[in-house]
């Protein structure tokens, strides 16, 4: 029977209408997926199930009877529970503190904390799951899969009956994924209702019994899983056939000269912990050279430091012969580096300020944007007209702020910003997370073709079918470090899967 | 544009609003001690306004506050709290007053130009100390500035009463400066030079903030620090310019009230609640638009200049100028980051 | 051997209105609420105390007031600041331009410049310990204080066992460190926020009534004198934990007691001791924060 239901759901943010008028079912104790693209309603939708956001209209029935769900509470009340894509834990509490927020044990009728109570109700929990945590542990102090443990099992402490989770595998490496699958079916065997939110359309046929398909805020499809293939929620998902990226066809050959080059680059974080621990590769003039791994292994750092917002404490980085070894970023630029970063919105553009501002970011000082400290707003406001031109950015208002563009606009922006300077090398850090079909089409694109003009592209992602589409040579990065090099011809997923998880080829534990 | 003209009116009207709520709870307390708040604001506005010689010394009185509400401004752009305000102008003021008294056989304008850069040399190098420690420690600089407003007073009042002391005077005070040092007077007002050097100071710094380089640069470290220092602005020596910018006008708000008002250092040298607290206010009043700076402190000016008169003429203790101040600070405090945001 | 016994009784006297706004001022510095306005707080304590038992002749009136105009301010200011998303830093600044101000007003109209207690014997409140005060050296440090000295370092441990030891400390700390997480469950992190103020609030005022009433039995304008951002400053020196904060407060008691005692060697220069304690925590923070980025490698500087 229906344990979930929605009818005729409808949010709308003053005209932008993000959910419309959704009909969802959900069946006791099946796993179901949620998939669309980025943008398209899912989270929106699961927000309201919790209680983070009240319908504007439309209803929500558990066992066929409405609800009305004020807030995350009300919702844990009706047994519904969510585990975030970005965690909702207190870094500085232990894994037993953060189960228990909200609804700690006093010892009798003092206010004071039990704390040995609460240990014991939380290491009964784990055992009966079978989770390997240790509930003494400060979160800080664990990996990431262990802490997306943490989180569901907050909401099994709460005896919820259907568990939301919103991307659970962005995370995890491909280890750890098998991992999380296996255990949400045993939590299905146990009598839960799983919803699962993703976009990542392998894992949805693996795990699900059924799948909802919402397109730009609509429901387009609800299917069986048995009953469809990845092509065909592809092709929902986007209203085309969306090309997988096969790998690049290559016009020019790779030049044999060595454009950028970095030796043992090493820098280590406040605890004096190595965040990069000698890392060294190079990149020849006309390659893509891509960077695999889980996020959190290093990669940040590595571009951070490459990109002179870190300092290294050993190691040097050349490029064509030039010591760039910690320099600042406005040298960077001004030797032909190009950056795409990893946070379009932390390092890449200014989200309140103009579009024409961000345009010449990292350019200010540039003779034809700059004579004698004045700027000249003519001069930057046709840069700005030329980049929406040339690269198909849509716009509402042209003197609005960054703000309000779409992901996939905003990047952009970058993406035009730091190709018109001509650089000699590119490092774009996932340069389509959070975008939009058409435009990640438009930027792979785009890197191409900077790659054909004999540029070199240093491509950091965490998106393996980039990295395996895009590359022609690829590195893996596991804890700080640098575990393999393969050449993009002969690799396959299970070989990169293997060394993302910090296995190495011989079948060691790296 | 017409989005444009919408935003214009709201933020004057979150301008406006504030004050006048401001007032009007001042008006009760007015109301409560007997006395009549529309005849107390009245007499506030009336001598310091509608009289040319009252509007005059208005001017004359708003001079140090266009630099002071500068002097703030300018940081709250770039999301740093400069509290030392008040202990930067007070170095200045003090070093130019002494400067002006010891210094002996110069000419006017040499004099008064040592001295106005005397005033300016020390608030900048005094706001370079919370500046280092922001830059090289990571220090909270309101927390560092507001201690060193202290102790700064303290070591002056040392100064004021010990070595620099004038013997012949009745009171705690330096020696009065020479008349080299003095800005003349024109006509039967207070008004003087000093007023269009401030004025000359908020051009520089519209042209600054609105279309050079470095304005540019301010605007973006102050909405993005990490945005800024990747596009290459390099943030931490950005910081300590404006820190130092910033102390400069301090200090040559102080240099300029010791050369054109006060003429000696005295312990009450800035009035109450002090020239940097003012300044603090004009900038939240007008801080986004040097036209709003040069209003505000004509206001505040009038509004000060004012609450001697109401001691005089009515039973209303003049500090409920001081109070009104408060509250519209307060008052503009849920706008100040309304702006911000939008 | 007198001096020594005068300056360690000394600071401890000092100490203890800074230990009792940093107890105050913790909570709201784990819940991320910047509370700058402890001075104008502990002014306001201080002054509607002295003026109630003028009017009243009550002690127990006069605290009441006291705290109550705290806590009315510390309403003020969680409204504008936290309801209405104000900034807090102009919030609090507003609220100590506002508080002297308002207070200079009321003298005004009083005809007075300051409260004096002249019913009051200060000397009556010191509470002299029986046998404890005999014990040499100890004695002279630990006896005769007045009832909130000793009230502010038993405040100690207990804020300490409220901000680790309840759910509503946890709750407190988990709204300031990541408020997400807290709205997630369910947790009102206004309503926490708030209470975190208003504690500071009544923590404060008691401050301010151990400044004019137990001390000098004396109220003027400026009596505070900075010691609400002294307090600030041990807050952040200790990160809002509250031992080591109360142990930079007392540091700030020691630098005072020193001022005062060895000021008869100093003569004219004797105002200078008086920066010791402001320059001594610019020090210790700009030495804490050193320490604590000194294996930073990044290059982004963090703005509030």
């Amino acid at each position: 029977m229906n344990i979930i239901q929605t009818v005729g759901l409808t949010k709308c943010f003053g005209d932008f209408v993000a959910n419309d008028s959704i009909d969802l079912s959900v069946e006791e104790t099946e796993i179901k997926c949620i998939v669309g693209e980025n943008g398209a309603g899912k989270s929106t939708l699961m927000n309201m199930l919790y209680g983070l956001l009240w319908p504007t209209s439309g209803q929500i029935l558990i066992r066929n009877k409405e609800i009305k769900l004020k807030g995350p509470t009300d919702a844990i009340r009706h047994g519904i529970g969510m585990v975030h894509q970005h965690f909702k834990l207190v870094n500085s509490l232990t894994v037993y503190e953060n189960v228990m927020l909200g609804v700690e044990v006093n010892k009798g009728r003092t206010p004071i904390i039990d704390q040995k109570e609460e240990i014991k109700k939380v290491a009964a929990l784990i055992e009966q799951y079978g989770f390997q945590l240790n509930p003494t542990d400060k979160i800080e102090d664990i990996s990431v899969g262990s802490r997306q443990r943490v989180e569901i099992l907050k909401m099994l402490y709460r005896n919820v009956d259907i568990l939301i989770l919103d991307e659970p595998t962005a995370v995890l490496t491909p280890q750890e994924v098998d991992e999380l699958m296996v255990n949400l079916k045993k939590l299905r065997e146990q009598g839960k209702t799983i919803i699962v939110i993703t976009h990542k359309l392998r894992e949805v046929m693996e795990l699900s019994d059924s799948v909802t398909v919402i397109k730009q805020g609509k429901v387009v499809g609800n299917l069986k899983t048995e009953d469809t293939s990845e092509g065909e929620l592809a092709q929902l998902m986007v209203g085309r056939d969306v090309v997988l990226p096969a790998i690049s066809e290559r016009n020019t050959d790779i030049s044999e000269k060595v454009l950028y080059e970095v030796k043992n680059l090493t820098t280590i974080n406040e605890s004096g912990k190595e965040l990069i621990d000698r890392i060294s590769f190079h990149v020849k003039e006309g390659e893509i050279l891509g960077v695999a791994g889980v996020e959190g292994n290093g990669q940040s750092e590595l571009v951070k430091v490459l990109t002179g917002l870190m300092e290294s404490t050993a190691g040097t980085v050349f490029l064509k012969g030039k010591d760039l070894t910690n320099i600042w970023p406005k040298q960077l630029r001004k030797n032909g580096i190009g950056i795409i970063p990893e946070d379009r919105y932390g390092q890449g553009l200014c989200k309140d300020m103009s579009i024409a501002d961000n345009c010449i970011a990292g350019q200010q000082d540039d003779k034809g944007f700059c004579r004698l400290g004045i700027l000249n707003k003519k001069c930057i406001c046709d840069r700005r007209d030329k980049y929406i031109k040339d690269y198909d950015i849509r716009i509402g208002n042209v003197q609005g702020n960054v703000s309000d563009l779409s992901g996939g606009n905003a990047q952009k922006i970058i993406v035009a910003r730091e190709l018109e300077a001509n650089p000699q090398l590119l490092i774009a850090c996932q340069p389509t997370r959070g975008v939009d079909i058409g435009s990640i089409e438009f930027i792979h694109k785009q890197l191409i073709m900077f790659r054909d003009q004999g540029k070199g592209v240093l491509l950091i992602s965490s998106e393996l079918s980039e990295i395996l589409s895009l590359s022609d040579r690829i590195i893996v990065m596991f804890k700080g470090r640098l575990v393999g090099e393969l050449s993009s011809k002969e690799v396959t997923k299970m070989q990169i899967g293997l060394l993302m998880a910090g296995i190495s080829e011989r079948g060691s534990s790296l | 544009m017409k989005v444009n003209k919408v935003k214009y009116l709201n933020g004057l009207i979150n301008t406006v609003l504030p004050v006048f709520l401001a007032f009007l709870i001042g008006g009760i307390a007015i109301l409560a001690i007997g006395e009549n708040p529309l005849k107390t604001y009245w007499i506030l506005m009336e001598k310091s306004l509608f009289t040319s010689k009252g509007l005059m010394n208005t001017l004359h009185y708003a001079s140090p506050l266009i630099l002071t509400g500068l002097a703030i401004a300018i940081t709250f752009k770039a999301n740093l709290y400069n509290m030392g305000v008040e202990g930067q102008m007070l170095l200045g003021g003090f070093f130019a007053g002494i400067t002006g008294a010891y210094l002996t056989g110069m000419s006017p304008l040499v004099h008064k130009v040592i001295c106005l850069a005397v005033g300016v040399l020390c608030g900048m190098l005094f706001a370079l100390v919370p500046a280092l420690l922001k830059v090289k420690c990571n220090v909270n600089e309101m927390v560092v500035t507001l201690m060193l407003n202290y102790a700064v007073l303290k070591v002056l009042e040392y100064l004021a009463t010990g070595v620099f002391r004038d013997l012949g005077s009745g009171y705690v005070a330096t020696p009065i400066i020479q008349e080299s040092a003095m800005f003349n007077r024109s006509g039967a007002s207070s008004l003087t030079m000093f007023f269009i050097i401030a004025i000359i100071c908020l051009a520089i710094m519209y042209v600054v903030m609105k279309h050079s380089k470095l304005g540019y640069e301010i605007t973006a470290i102050g909405k993005n620090t990490e945005f800024a220092e990747a596009a290459g602005m390099n943030v931490k020596r950005k910081i300590m310019m404006m820190m130092m910018i910033s102390g400069a006008l301090s200090g040559l708000a102080g240099a300029g009230y010791m050369m054109s008002e006060q003429f000696k250092f005295t312990l009450g040298f800035s009035g109450s609640p002090g020239l940097g607290w003012d300044g603090m206010l004009i900038a939240l009043l007008g801080g986004h638009n040097p036209l709003g700076v040069l209003v505000a402190s004509i206001f505040y000016a009038a509004l000060k200049t004012g609450s001697d008169n109401i001691n005089l003429y009515t039973n209303v203790p003049k500090e409920i100028v001081a109070m009104v101040q408060g509250l519209i600070i307060l008052f503009l405090a849920v706008k100040f980051i309304k702006r911000r945001a939008s | 051997m007198d001096l020594l016994n005068h300056i360690l009784y000394d600071t401890i006297y000092h100490s203890t209105p800074i230990i009792l706004c940093v107890l105050g001022g913790m909570f709201a510095y784990k819940a991320n609420v910047l509370n700058i306005a402890l001075e104008g707080m502990m002014l306001s304590g201080a002054f509607f105390t002295a003026l109630i038992v003028l009017l009243t002749e009550s002690i127990a009136l006069g605290i009441v007031a006291g705290i109550s105009s705290s806590l009315i301010l510390g309403l003020i200011f969680s409204f504008m600041g936290i309801t209405k998303k104000g900034n807090v830093i102009i919030v609090g600044l507003a609220v100590n331009l506002f508080v002297p101000a308002l207070i200079a007003f009321i003298l005004q109209l009083m005809s007075t410049s300051n409260i004096n207690l002249n019913m009051l014997d200060a000397t009556a409140f010191k509470i002299n310990i029986p046998i404890i005060k005999d014990i040499p050296l100890l004695g002279g440090m630990l006896s005769g204080h007045p009832p909130l000295t000793y009230l502010s370092f038993a405040a100690i441990a207990l804020l300490s066992v409220l901000m680790y030891h309840t759910k509503f400390g946890i709750y407190v700390r988990v709204v300031g460190e990541n408020e997400d997480a807290a709205k997630s469950l369910g947790i009102k992190s206004d309503l926490f926020k708030y209470a975190a103020v208003l504690i500071g609030s009544v923590c404060c005022a008691l401050a301010g009534v151990n400044l004019s009433l137990e001390r000098l039995a004396l109220f003027t304008n400026d009596m505070t004198a900075g010691r609400g951002f002294i307090a600030i400053a041990a807050i952040y020196c200790g990160q809002g934990k509250p031992v080591v904060s109360s142990m930079y407060a007392i540091l700030f008691g020691v630098a005072r007691a020193l001022a005062i005692n060895l000021s008869i060697y100093a003569g004219a220069a004797s105002g200078l001791f008086d920066i010791i304690p402001y320059i001594v925590m610019v020090i210790v923070l700009a030495v804490v924060s050193a320490l604590k980025y000194r294996n930073s490698k990044s290059r982004i500087i963090k703005l509030e």
